[in-house]
Order: structure tokens, then sequence, then C-alpha cells
């Protein structure tokens, strides 16, 4: 049910002991993505180079780097919208080159430009992309009625180009969720968007968390590192950090999340 | 001027780190000349007809001879196909219901006789009038052909003679005419283009508030958006023209400096309805449409290119007095076929120029505006 | 089920456009109207130059002749030589018409015709044709015109009319002649114009128009169809859906041919009223070809939206498409003529068939059985594209 996450009003759990779930709100311990020297190239430039990373069912994967580290790039791999050069990927037990057929009803997928058809109105694209999903007719209904719920009326009639930013993003989740998919990968959800809303949207996100769902977040905002679970640092196409943030923290002695990013590309471009 | 050259520099810079367009700006025409020349064509060399003769006596033969033999006829069939006609008079339907044929002649049974002994003999001609303007050709060269035939056999005197003198283009070749519209044609629609996009683009991407905030006059980003493009669009005109000229082999009998300048004027021309479309436009999608659209069809229709301004109605036909194509047509096939000088265009040149002029302004003022409401 | 979404969502997409709604119908409209009334081939006042160095009374009641006709704008008239040249360089006149007196020749070889068959064989005829010759001129020594028709060759096109309307004018001009002695020329062809009996160039163009008017929006429409959705970043929803290619296919351009086919209703509405032509042949017939039109039209606009990467390119490539399909389409002018390098583009271009097809129907009335196999060879056509978009389609928007 995609409103029961986009309204309940959990707060944002404060980075700080946050985390009192411990290893059981980190994951169920299933692995339901596996990548293996995952890679693409344009040309001769490397995007995303020999990645290695599993995400366990229940898991936030926060997928941190600088622009223009590969993050896009690998989401779109991982959804299917671009053929990986090399490597392999299997996401629920399916392969991804194989079986993207059945790794499409399982996924869910929003970009950072919310890519909703700025000349419908919410209302159209819910319905538009509740259709194209296959979702029956009776079905379609229940959930516009769901997003009347979930936005000021007033703003049902408006086309999606003149929403506010906020509600804008909270529509794409919503459309983002309406198959009910097990894995979400969101990629940079929260760019173009004031920390207010900012919060509100990680909120939304652990109330996915809490319904079971697997999510990969991708950012290139520091302060947002400290709500995953695990961190994924990327840089120039390759992993260079890998680990729960206190963890990591822990182990690098940094005092924030800026201290910890930084000595990590130090550390990496200095080998 | 200072600031104007600095607009002017800038443009160019834009203009050289984009080289895929300037591609195709430079390439697009070339190819269109080449096709369209070769393509566009009046000539009706061929019209496919079959003759029926049931006559078959040598006066007939003669006729059909006479039919066959003109300039005009491609004889579709065969005699033996004509024979097959005669058998099935509903052949020769079916072939000029299916547009195999442009006409079918018949010529009865007793036709030699009834011209020698009984005059007036009749012969039966039935044309596709589907295509007025070529039925009404077909019509006339039977005509023509059949009074000389008929005047011959009866040695009635023929009271009037007439012969034709084609001026500057005695072989009638449809190159010679079509080639230099095309170029008139393509001019003025890649000037157009070219300056189209230029405000549209600042708008798209926001930097035309930098514009409006800066110090430059209306008049001054005008045209400095202009004159870069001006350059290319003369690189761009001589490229056409030596396309036309050699390949197509279009005489050039006038002075190569009166082209010269009338074309710098006609682009101007060209380049200020790009400008002016380009301040209209809100975004370079809807100016790039209308620029083309601007400017191909009315130069092709409207100018007297392909359809001869007789034939206009009254309203068309003011019409064309404001399509820059119309001017430049008249220029270019006085100076490439006819070789007429500068006092025969002084007309045409100051109406193009003083069309530029008053698109420039307007430009300017629609500018000027923009920026009162900008702000 | 899917497909109708994305069937729906095309259309809400393409009305919420303002000015996308005013291109769809309001400009196509004015187009047919200004184009049918622009493509009168039928041409008057051609302007004429007469230079009458003449003193037969021949001469003159020519010029008076065309003088009255409106088919000639008489710009001036004269007595003595000019520079012809001159005439043509400034413009002034598409000919110049010169009627001179012919040297002076004995009597009965001007009776003859001017390109001399001498008729020996038909004896008792000449014979008739010398009496004849005799009344109708009896003072023989009356000087005869020659008529020099001058043409501007720069303006071929407008120059030929020209000069066959002249020989109109003299065909016309000799049989009255003969009329007023009692005779007639011994050939009297009888010429029958089949489906457009008035030569009314409109019967000819109107129907043509309507074709064009098919290609235009349409094409367009689906060749910035894709690539808007990969400059609205929508591409990407719509590709993780579990919408197949065909889907989206068919999701783009059946809502452009649904809107084709309003614009082809109202185009051809305009034909029947305001340019009363008549229908001769089937409107089945006329909506299934353009069925076919269309499905070989949208295809090659979406093989052009997979191939762009902005809609400034889609809408290039297809606008020279569209003006290549135009010039190639026999439309405005005729296509048998062009040189066998370029006849295999002819032969692939849609439109040519569609223009064919929709004259056969408007004008002769037609059946299938006329233009079958053109309905293949778009078909064929628009299956290749077809085919060329599904195998582009993974390689250019999953790459």
């Amino acid at each position: 049910m995609p409103t029961e996450g986009i309204n309940s009003p959990v707060t944002p759990t404060p980075p700080s002991g946050s985390f009192s779930g411990g290893e059981a709100a980190r994951g169920t311990g299933e692995t339901v993505v596996a990548v293996r020297n995952l890679t693409r190239k344009f040309g001769h430039f490397t995007a995303v180079d020999r990645l290695n990373f599993t995400i366990q069912r229940g898991e936030i994967i926060g997928f941190l780097g600088p622009n223009g580290a590969g993050k896009t790039t690998t989401i779109k791999m991982l959804t299917g919208l671009l053929r990986p050069s090399s490597g392999e990927v299997t996401i629920l037990g399916f392969d991804l080159r194989r079986e993207i057929r059945q790794i499409k009803k399982h996924i869910g997928y929003m970009s950072q430009k919310f890519s909703l058809y700025p000349l419908l109105t919410a209302r159209e694209n819910v319905e538009f992309f509740a259709g194209i999903s296959g979702l029956p007719p009776a079905r379609i209904k229940q959930v516009k009625q769901e997003l009347a719920t979930l936005i000021p009326p007033a703003l049902l009639r408006l086309q999606v180009a003149d929403l506010p930013p906020g509600i804008r993003q909270k529509v794409a989740l919503f459309t983002c969720l309406l198959t009910d998919p097990e894995i979400i990968f969101l990629d940079e959800p929260t760019s173009g968007v004031d920390p207010e809303l900012r919060r509100n949207f990680w909120s939304l996100i652990y109330g996915l968390k809490t319904r079971g769902k697997t999510l990969l977040v991708s950012t290139h905002n520091l302060d947002e590192a400290e709500y995953a679970d695990r961190l994924l640092i990327i840089h120039q196409g390759k992993i260079i950090l890998e680990g729960p943030p206190e963890e990591l923290l822990q182990r690098t002695g940094a005092s924030n999340m800026e201290e910890l990013f930084k000595q990590a590309i130090i550390s990496h471009e200095t080998p | 001027m200072k600031r104007l050259k600095a607009v002017i520099i800038k443009e160019f810079k834009h203009i050289l780190r984009d080289p895929r367009s300037l591609a195709v700006v430079f390439i697009m025409p070339l190819v269109q000349i080449f096709i369209f020349g070769h393509v566009l064509s009046f000539d009706l060399k061929k019209i496919e007809t079959i003759i029926i003769d049931y006559d078959e006596t040598s006066l007939s033969r003669e006729l059909s001879q006479r039919l066959a033999a003109s300039q005009y006829y491609e004889l579709y069939f065969s005699p033996e196909e004509n024979a097959a006609a005669r058998k099935d008079p509903d052949r020769a339907e079916q072939l000029l219901r299916s547009g195999k044929i442009k006409q079918f002649i018949i010529i009865p049974a007793g036709f030699a006789r009834s011209l020698n002994h009984s005059p007036p003999a009749t012969l039966g001609v039935t044309i596709d009038g589907s295509d007025s303007n070529i039925a009404n050709r077909i019509y006339q060269y039977n005509e023509r052909i059949l009074r000389e035939f008929s005047l011959e056999k009866s040695h009635l005197p023929n009271p009037i003679q007439v012969n034709i003198k084609m001026f500057f283009n005695p072989e009638i070749s449809s190159p010679y005419f079509i080639i230099p519209g095309l170029v008139a044609v393509l001019m003025v629609m890649i000037s157009a283009l070219l300056t189209s996009l230029s405000i549209a683009r600042e708008k798209e991407a926001g930097s035309i508030h930098l514009l409006f905030i800066s110090p430059l006059s209306p008049a001054e980003i005008i045209l400095g958006k202009t004159i870069p493009y001006l350059l290319v669009a003369l690189l761009d005109g001589t490229i056409i023209f030596l396309f036309a000229r050699f390949w197509f082999g279009v005489p050039f009998r006038g002075s190569l400096t009166i082209l010269f300048l009338f074309s710098l004027i006609y682009l101007i021309c060209g380049l200020s309805l790009g400008i002016l479309i380009s301040t209209v436009a809100a975004t370079q999608k809807v100016a790039m449409m209308v620029a083309l659209l601007a400017t191909l069809l009315p130069s092709l229709f409207l100018s007297g290119f392909i359809f001869p301004l007789e034939s206009l109605s009254p309203i068309l036909r003011s019409f064309s007095y404001i399509v820059p194509a119309t001017y430049f047509l008249r220029i270019i096939r006085g100076v490439t076929l006819k070789g007429a000088v500068l006092s025969h265009f002084l007309f045409e040149g100051s109406v193009l120029l003083a069309m530029s002029l008053f698109l420039l302004s307007v430009a300017s003022l629609k500018f000027q505006s923009m920026r009162r409401s900008g702000q | 089920m899917r497909l109708f979404y994305l069937f729906k969502k095309e259309i809400l997409e393409v009305f919420r456009q303002k000015e996308m709604v005013a291109v769809l119908f309001i400009a196509p409209l004015l187009q047919t109207i200004l184009l049918g009334y622009v493509v009168r081939t039928d041409i008057q006042n051609i302007p004429v130059e007469i230079v009458n160095l003449s003193s037969s009374p021949d001469a003159f009641r020519l010029v008076n002749r065309i003088t009255h006709s409106p088919l000639f704008q008489v710009t001036g008239l004269h007595r003595r030589p000019l520079d012809y040249q001159e005439i043509f360089k400034k413009g002034q006149a598409k000919a110049v018409i010169v009627f001179r007196d012919e040297e002076m020749t004995t009597a009965p070889g001007r009776l003859k015709g001017a390109s001399g068959l001498a008729g020996g064989k038909e004896g008792p005829a000449s014979g008739n044709g010398e009496s004849g010759a005799a009344t109708l001129r009896p003072a023989s020594l009356l000087p005869r015109p020659s008529v020099q028709i001058l043409m501007d060759g720069a303006d071929a096109n407008s120059a030929m009319i020209a000069t066959g309307y002249f020989y109109g004018v003299i065909k016309r001009y000799l049989e009255d002649l003969l009329a007023d002695q009692g005779q007639q020329l011994p050939l009297q062809p009888q010429t029958l114009i089949r489906f457009n009996p008035s030569l009314n160039s409109i019967h000819y163009m109107g129907p043509g128009i309507v074709a064009l008017l098919l290609t235009i929006t349409t094409m367009f429409l689906t060749a910035i169809a894709l690539v808007r959705e990969k400059e609205q970043q929508t591409l990407d929803t719509l590709l993780i859906s579990r919408l197949t290619p065909v889907e989206i296919f068919l999701g783009k351009t059946l809502p452009m041919a649904l809107i084709g086919l309003v614009e082809m209703t109202l185009g051809i509405v305009v034909v029947l009223l305001l340019f009363r032509i008549h229908l001769r042949g089937s409107l089945g017939l006329l909506f299934i070809a353009a069925l076919v039109f269309l499905f070989s039209i949208l295809s090659v606009g979406f093989l052009i939206s997979l191939i762009s990467q902005t809609q400034q390119q889609a809408l290039f490539f297809s606008w020279f498409t569209m003006v290549l399909f135009l010039m190639l389409s026999g439309l405005l002018t005729p296509v048998e003529n062009i040189p066998s390098v370029f006849q295999w583009l002819v032969e692939i271009n849609p439109l040519r068939y569609l223009v064919k097809i929709i004259r056969e129907i408007f004008l002769k009335g037609n059946g299938l059985a006329y233009f079958w196999k053109d309905l293949v060879v778009m078909g064929v056509v628009g299956f290749v594209s077809f085919f060329l978009s599904l195998l582009n389609f993974r390689r250019s928007v999953v790459r």
C-alpha cells in the first residue's frame, strides 16, 4: 500500500543513537541484490569500474559520491536502463541480462528529475503509471483516491509543471510505489529540495523500510549519509569505502561524515 | 562599438563551438540543391500515348507516324500493342484509368476517305484530364500537330507563319530556371534558420537576463547577433552558388559583383527575419519550426519559383510582394541567365533593403519591450 | 489495456499544449485553403509585349484578339523594333510577340503550308485546296504576316504556357477565317477530356493537398514523441515499466494516426464543400489507403524519433524528410521525368503513392484493382521502418 509509507508521520530518525534496531533493522540476511565486477565503459572512459557489493533484504543503502562518480550509471544498469559492459548482476535471484522482465515486476525506480509528465496533472500521471504497470481498473481507481488524501485537493487539478517541488517529489515516489515493488532505487531523490523537505522525505523512506522494502538511495549530500543503514561510497567509478556509517566513523576515526569522505578520497587517490 | 564587438565575438564562439550544427548548415543545402536540382522539372518529355488505327490506310499511318515522331510524344506501346488495343478498346480505357497512359487517339475507319473526299474527317482523342496542367499541354501539342497536318493535306493557305525564339535558355532546360530559384529558396531558409535560434537559445538557457541587465542597447544586441551569422550565411551562399554554377552548369552572364551585392542584401533580409522570429518565439523548437515554415513555403509557392506569379489570385498575389524570395528570384535569374545589370534591379534591391531595416527595427522594439517586462 | 493508458496520455499531452492544437488543426486547414488557391496552375494575364511591324490586316486582327484575351496582359504595343533582351532583363514581360511582313513570294507557294510536305498523292483534294485559297484570299498581293514569339527562357514555365495560349489564339483565328468562307479544316479532332473535363487545377491539387495534410503534422508529432520523453527524463520510466517496444510504438503512433484521420476528414470536407470537387470513388477505400499510409509515415517518424537526441534534431530530420517526400510526390511537379538515379527515392516515397491513390479515388473513381500494388508498397515501406525501429529500439534507448 503505497500511501501507508508516505503518509505515516514517521519522524526521521536522528543520526545519533537512532539505530537501536541493531542488526535486525539492517536486514534479514537474505541477499536480494548481488553485483559482481559490474563495469561500464563509454568509449575509453570507464564510468563504473568493477563494482562488487550485495544488498540484504530490508536494508537502506546510501549510495554516496560526488557528481560524476558513477552513481546514476550504476543505478541505470541495475534497473536495466543501461547495458553493462561486463560483470554480473543478480536481483532477487534473477539474472539481469536474461531475466530483466521478471526483475521489472519487483523493482521501483525514481530518477533525480522525478520523471513525471509535466503537462499532465498528478492524478493523470498516477493513472497513467498505474495503467501501464498493468494494475486492474478497480485498483487504479483506488490509488487515485489514495493520491487525493496525499496532496491538497487544490493541487490535484494542477499540471505537474506547476506543482511545488516537494509535492512533485511526493507524487513521483507515490508513482514509483504503485506496483508495490520489493526493491526501490532512488536516484538523488532529494536533489533540488530544501533541507526541511529532505528530512520529510527520509521519514517516508523509513516508513518503507518498516514495511520490509529494500532501498538503494543515491545522494551526493553528505548530511544524508547518516540516515542509511549501510554506505557505499563511490568515487571515479570505484567503491572506495563500504559499511554502516557509525562503524565507518569509528574505523577511520573521522569526527563527521565530511571528514570521512575527504579521507576516503585522499587515500583512494594516493595509494 | 566596443560592446557590439564583444557580442559579435561571443556569438562567433558559439557558432564555432557547435561544429555539428555548423556542418548541418553547410551540408543540408548542398544535399537539397543536389537532389532537387536533379529532380524538380517541369519538362514533359514523355506523353504516353496509344494510337488505335481502325483505318489502316497510308494516310492514317502517316498521321500516326507524324504524332509519334513529334518531339513531344513518346508512344507508350509498340505497334503490336497498339494493334492489341485495337481489338480490345477497353484496354486503352483501363490504361488511361490506371495512369499508365496520358491519352489515346482513335483513328476511325474511313478516315482517309473522309479526309480526301468528304471533309472534315474526325479523330477521337481522349486525354486524362486529372492533372489539368498536363492535360492542357497535351491538348495544345495535339492541336498544333493536327493543325499542321490538316493544313498540309488540304492545301488551304496558312495565313500566318509562326516561329519561336527562346532567349537566354534556348534548350528550354528546366534546371536553368529551377536552380537559380533553388539557390534563392535555400539562401533565405538557411539565413533565417541561423539566427532564429540565437535569441531563443538565450531565452531557454536563461542567459537572456544577463543581456537584459547589460548596458547593451537592443539594437546592439540584435546587430551583434546578426553580423556573425552574415559571414556564415555568405560562405554558405557562395558554396551553394558555386555548386549551382559548376555542377549544374547554370550559365552566368552577368557581373559577379552585382550578384554578390544583392545576395548580401538578401541574406541580411533572411537573417533579420530569423532574428525577429527568435525574439518572438519562446523556445528554440518553436523558433526553428517557424523559421523553416515561414521561409520554405512562401518561397516555394508565392515567389514565382514553382508557380508563375500570374497564376496567383489577386489576394495571394499581394502576399507575394512581402516574400523576399520574390525579389531575389528576379535578381538571380536576371543576373545569371540574362546578364542583367544593376540598373535593372534598383527597385528589387531597395525593397529588400527596406524589408531588412523594417524587420531589424521590429526585432529591436520587441526586444526592448521584452527587457521591460522581463525585469 | 496498458496500451489504452499510453494512448490516453499521449492525447492528453497533445491537447495540453495550446500552440500544438493550433498547429494541428488550424494551420493545416489554413494551409489547404491557401494552397488550394495558390496552386491554380490555370495561368491568366501573362504579361506580353507586342511589336507589330506588319501592315497586314491579319496581323492587326490577331493583335486585337490577343489584347482582348484574358490570358494575356499586353504591357506594351509598339510599331517599331525594340531591344527585346532589355525587356526581359527588366522583367516587364514574359514574351514579346513580333509581327513582320514576310518576304513576298509567288502566290501559289505562299498558299502552301509552312513546312512543305507536298500533297501530290491526293490530287482532288489539292485542287479543292487551291480553289479554297483563292476564295479565301482574293487580293493575293496583300502582305502575309509572320509571327515571331520571343520568350524569356529564364522563366521557361510561363513562357511555354504563353506560347501554348498563343497557338490557341492563332488556331481560332484561322478557323474563324475559314468559317467566314464557309469552310473548315479537313481534320477535326474530337477531344474528350476525362475525369476533369473543366481542366480545373484545383480538382487535381485539392485531393493532393489532403494527402500532404496527413503527412505534415502527424510525422512531426511522432518524430518528437520519444525525444520529448528523453528530454523530460520520463523515457526511463516508460522503459522500466512492463511496456514492450511494440506497445510503446503503438502507444505513440496510434494517437497520431487518429489525429491524422480527423485532420484528413476535415481536409476532405473542405475539398468537397469549398472547392466543390466530387468524390467519384469510395470513401471507405480512401480511409483504408490513409491508414496504410499513416502506418508507413508514422513508422518513419518513429524511426526519426529513435535516432534523434533532441527535439530540435527530430524536428529537423523530419522536416528534411518531409520536404524530400513532398518534392518527390508528384504533387507539384511530374515525377515521371525524374532521372533514374533518383527514381528509387520516388519508388519508396509513401506520399507519392498516397497522392496518386487519392487522386485516382477522387477524380477517376478507381477501385482497389487499380492501386492495390501501391498500397502494398506503402505497407512494405512501413514494415521496413517499423522493424528498423524495433531493431534500433534497444540499441538507441538502452545504450
